[in-house]
């Protein structure tokens, strides 16, 4: 058997494959208990992924394509996307915070000094970051805790009908005034079935973070009903 | 079949017990009440003399104000009339009942029994609701039907199995010659007695029943010592896994323990033929509106039982069949039994029936679902509302508790862990009986 | 409080009044107002009133031919028991709902979305529970019922996705019109990322929901033989017309479709997905929508038919608020009342004279408490 390394952007992976594969060609059969009989074993540089290739592949660069696009699916699937926010934000349409870009150039003193381009998007990414956190397990019933399977996005989808703009105001199903975050652990507790969260919980602020950003524009109105 | 004929038997002989219980020292006045004098005296000892004219102390002025009607202000001289009403027999046909035998001052302001007794010792359908903190409420009666304190009191005198008197002017004139009488309602309302003044004064005489000072009210206002661990945790479960707070809403600007809604809570399904009535009720509602509406429902009245269907009858929504007033938990553990049939006698039989979701029946309010409720937390809701009651009746607090854990460890019957757990859906048991 | 009207007291009074008067009857004349008391709770034969929620005699709205009545359950979205035991007690209380109507309908249409996630045991249990209806039962397919294994469990239990069928004098069509356009191949989705991409709502990495050529097709010749005067009903689960894209409550060849019914003179649409009292009329079309056992949908931000009278604002607190089944009563010229049966509210009925007259005529119950 023999292990082949592979490293490298796709186009370089199909030559480079194909050149291992020419090497490769010839040697002893697979005797690694992992390793299929008659084929070879690919291993990507993270040193965990790995695909079977058949031993009579023709070392074409098309065919090194193909174990490098394979590598790389693999490697997607299990782990997460370095573009999670993106891809969320494309999902489920999240609204982008305030733009901030007519400060750049302004400021003065220590902590605002001078705001620059990359500040302003700092700011947004970071903004984003937790929005789309919450986003995420909004729509999660597991991350959620739920032991019936229900998720918020089922009777609010795009947080629709949430209306944190009305908080505080009093919540006929908890008897008193509340803030948008008790009526979040009410309805864990109660539709969703699982445990409250601490209100300083991640979890809980990733939550009001998301709920806030879906009605972005929206008038306060507190106590409304 | 079987179990609901055992049921029946049970409440039957569960009427009878809470009269024995109650004959325990006091002179015994007719229909089982404590005499009329000695009540006047033990109401002496719970409310001494008070400013009348101003809120019951920490409550909201602003929503008092609502709640005193402009033409019936607090006075000392309207209470002082009102307090001789409440407590005077001879507003009855027979001169037996008064206000104060079905809410009676030693039974929790109620009468202890599953339905009140009445007039030649008929019996009503329904439970005595307590006069407890009853000002507060928004609606009167447990199907809502009248708006205010002065409106219900004119309704039980001339109610032929309460007090039975023929209409109003009869019970002005019972009471008319009595001098006494005369001058009591010339300095309380400058006029002679009238039917409309005696329901103003006995309602400013029960505005005065604010009995607000519980356990849960000290612990609430900053006193950690006032509630036991058992009952903090009780409040805990009582605004999150035990839901009562959806419908038992205590705050400072409403502080019953009611939402002053009408919700069906299954009681009225135990009863045999509900479903029955029902439909009866609906189809009766067919091609009809208003008084003709009105008309057939009253006519149907007569013929069956149609009291179980309770708010329906006075709004005639179908969404209000079997609904009844989420009644206050204030001073619960001193008013047994409970619901509007009286059915349930102790707080651990009010926790078994929402623990299992109540009883199925296709007009369920939608927030009744089984609980869950282990029996460990069950006792520390039980003992929450018991710390409900007004420091004023700890002693008779005390007693009802201890009787009514002997009669729940005795039997439990409304107890069902199935349900409660979710192993079994109510709704799998009907469609299976119907196969 | 003295400002506070009260209609009750006056009802109480009058009540008194009554039994007072009655008190005061002979016997005769009281045994007189008893019987009539009993024949006036055995009324039969009124027509039908729109507050109730009661299988019709059509009365006036027939002419030639027998009306008959429908009723549906949709939307239930069922997890296996163990999982989920809400939905599940939900869909038993519409089966017992549609078991305990007088007279029985003749049929009971499914409208789609039986399982949640597409599974096989979710399928079956679904099955199991409708087997409980005593009237035949017609199903139509939901898109949670079919993308997890593109419909192989579905049509394994209950047959092909499109047919149609005709009944007194009504020719019924049921369609499969959630089909989605690829999505998943290129992401490298497996079944299981598929299915749960398709059950969120509000994600928008799905398609949009379609009948598609192949199934127009299909349409245009089932329908081809069939004459324009013959009362068409068209089972959906999308809605069949544009109301809202981001939330699929959309059809996309929704006005192809429309196009092929246009030369019919009475058509409806009954359609699932939205979870809510909804209705429509375009052209010579009417839409109803149906409610759901499993929860509610909030109305979209916009697109909302004018036509509508919302159902007032679900109740978080009690899980069964919004949601219920209903009836569809269909008069002998194929004209559908549709009624919402809604849980522990009183029941709403949407006429097709309201929708015929755009609105002028037989307006259902206002709505009390709206969303805002």
């Amino acid at each position: 058997m023999r292990k082949i390394i592979v490293l490298g952007t796709t186009c370089a992976l199909g030559t480079v494959v194909a050149i291992a594969l020419l090497g490769a060609r010839g040697t002893a059969v697979a005797t690694d208990a992992r390793t299929a009989p008659g084929s070879i074993e690919v291993e990507l540089c993270d040193g965990q992924t790995t695909v079977q290739v058949a031993q009579n592949t023709p070392p074409t660069p098309e065919q090194g394509k193909k174990i490098a696009d394979e590598l790389m699916a693999k490697w997607k699937a299990n782990n997460p996307s370095t573009d999670w926010i993106d891809e969320e934000k494309t999902r489920h349409a999240l609204l982008p915070p305030a733009d901030n870009s007519d400060l750049v150039g302004m400021g003065q003193g220590q902590t605002y000094g001078l705001i620059s381009k990359e500040d302003v998007l700092v700011w947004q990414r970071e903004t984003l970051a937790m929005v789309a956190r919450g986003s995420q397990i909004f729509h999660n019933g597991d991350e959620l805790g739920s032991t019936v399977a229900v998720s918020c996005d089922m009777c609010h989808p795009n947080a629709a009908n949430t209306h944190p703009e009305t908080y505080p105001k009093y919540q006929v199903q908890l008897g008193r005034t509340v803030l948008l975050r008790d009526m979040i652990n009410w309805c864990i507790q109660h539709p969703v079935r699982g445990t409250k969260l601490a209100e300083d919980d991640p979890k809980m602020r990733a939550l009001e973070a998301y709920i806030l950003s879906a009605r972005k524009g929206t008038p306060l109105n507190y106590g409304r009903r | 079949m079987a179990e609901r004929r055992t049921l029946w038997t049970a409440l039957l002989l569960a009427t009878t017990l809470p009269l024995l219980a109650s004959a325990a020292s006091a002179e015994q006045g007719p229909h089982g009440a404590m005499a009329m004098a000695e009540q006047q005296a033990r109401f002496a000892t719970l409310l001494p003399e008070t400013d009348v004219t101003k809120p019951p102390a920490g409550f909201d002025p602003i929503v008092w104000a609502s709640i005193v009607p402009k033409d019936n202000a607090q006075t000392p001289e309207r209470v002082a009339l009102g307090k001789k009403l409440y407590f005077d027999t001879r507003l009855s046909r027979d001169g037996t009942v008064a206000c104060a035998t079905c809410h009676d001052v030693s039974r929790g302001f109620t009468d202890r029994r599953n339905v009140s007794e009445g007039i030649d010792d008929k019996l009503g359908r329904r439970n005595a609701p307590t006069t407890l903190n009853a000002l507060f409420f928004q609606t009167m009666f447990l199907d809502g039907r009248v708006p205010t304190l002065e409106d219900q009191a004119k309704l039980p005198p001339v109610n032929p199995v309460e007090m039975g008197q023929p209409d109003g002017a009869a019970v002005v004139k019972a009471i008319a010659g009595d001098p006494q009488y005369v001058e009591m309602f010339q300095k309380a309302y400058g006029r002679a007695p009238n039917y409309d003044d005696v329901g103003r004064a006995i309602a400013a005489f029960e505005r005065t029943f604010a009995f607000l000072d519980s356990p849960l009210d000290r612990f609430l206002a900053g006193d950690p010592q006032a509630l036991s661990p058992n009952a903090q945790q009780g409040w805990i479960l009582f605004n999150g896994k035990a839901r009562c707070v959806s419908c038992h809403q205590i705050s400072g600007a409403n502080p019953l323990g009611s939402d002053n809604r009408f919700h069906n809570i299954g009681v009225s399904a135990r009863h045999q033929d509900f479903e029955k009535l029902a439909t009866q009720a609906q189809k009766a509602l067919e091609g009809k509106e208003g008084k003709g509406a009105t008309d057939v429902i009253d006519k149907l009245a007569l013929e069956t039982d149609l009291s179980e269907l309770g708010r329906f009858l006075v709004t005639r929504n179908r969404s209000d069949i079997g609904s009844f007033k989420t009644l206050q938990l204030r001073n619960i553990g001193i008013t047994a039994p409970y619901m509007h049939d009286g059915s349930l006698q102790t707080l651990w039989d009010v926790m078994d029936h929402y623990n299992k979701g109540g009883e199925a029946n296709p007009y369920l309010d939608g927030g009744i679902e089984p609980l869950a409720l282990s029996e460990g937390e069950i006792d520390q809701l039980v003992e929450l509302m018991f710390a409900m009651t007004d420091r004023r009746f700890g002693d008779d607090n005390a007693r009802e508790m201890t009787r009514q854990r002997e009669a729940a460890t005795a039997k439990r019957p409304f107890r069902d862990e199935a349900l409660a757990t979710r192993k079994v859906f109510p709704f799998e048991q009907r469609l299976q009986k119907e196969k | 409080m003295a400002t506070r009207k009260d209609p009750e007291t006056r009802w109480y009074e009058e009540r008194d009044e009554l039994f007072r008067g009655l008190r005061r009857l002979d016997r005769r004349s009281f045994l007189k107002v008893a019987t009539a008391a009993a024949g006036a709770a055995l009324a039969s034969g009124v027509t039908v009133y729109p507050r109730s929620f009661s299988m019709v005699r059509v009365a006036d709205a027939a002419k030639t031919g027998e009306g008959f009545s429908f009723a549906y359950i949709s939307d239930s979205h069922l997890y296996k028991r163990t999982l989920n035991d809400r939905f599940v007690n939900a869909l038993m209380r519409a089966v017992d709902d549609v078991n305990a109507l007088d007279p029985q309908p003749d049929f009971v249409l499914y409208g789609g979305d039986l399982a949640q996630l597409g599974q096989a045991e979710e399928l079956d249990m679904g099955a199991q529970i409708l087997k409980s209806l005593k009237a035949p039962v017609r199903m139509m397919v939901g898109e949670h019922d079919w993308f997890l294994d593109m419909g192989d469990k579905w049509k394994s239990l209950f047959g092909q996705e499109t047919y149609s069928f005709d009944h007194k004098g009504v020719h019924c069509v049921v369609l499969m019109s959630v089909n989605e356009k690829d999505f998943w191949t290129e992401r490298g989705m497996t079944p299981v990322q598929r299915m749960q991409t398709v059950a969120g709502l509000d994600n928008g990495t799905q398609s949009r929901f379609e009948v598609g050529e192949p199934q127009r097709e299909w349409l245009k010749q089932d329908l081809a033989k069939v004459s324009p005067d013959t009362p068409i009903i068209v089972f959906s689960h999308s809605p069949l017309y544009h109301y809202y894209e981001p939330w699929n409550f959309w059809t996309v060849d929704a006005p192809e479709v429309q196009a092929i019914l246009k030369r019919f003179r009475t058509v409806t649409v009954i359609h699932g997905h939205t979870h809510q009292v909804l209705s429509n009329r375009i052209g010579n079309i009417d839409f109803h929508g149906m409610l759901s056992t499993a929860w509610p949908w909030p109305y979209a931000p916009q697109g909302l038919p004018a036509l509508t009278v919302q159902m007032n604002r679900p109740d978080p607190f009690d899980p069964n608020d919004g949601l219920g089944d209903g009836v569809a009563k269909v008069s002998a010229d194929g004209l559908v009342d549709k009624v919402y049966n809604l849980w522990n509210r009183n029941p709403v009925q949407v006429r097709s004279s309201y929708l015929a007259s755009n609105g002028k005529k037989d307006r259902p119950a206002e709505t009390t408490l709206k969303s805002f």
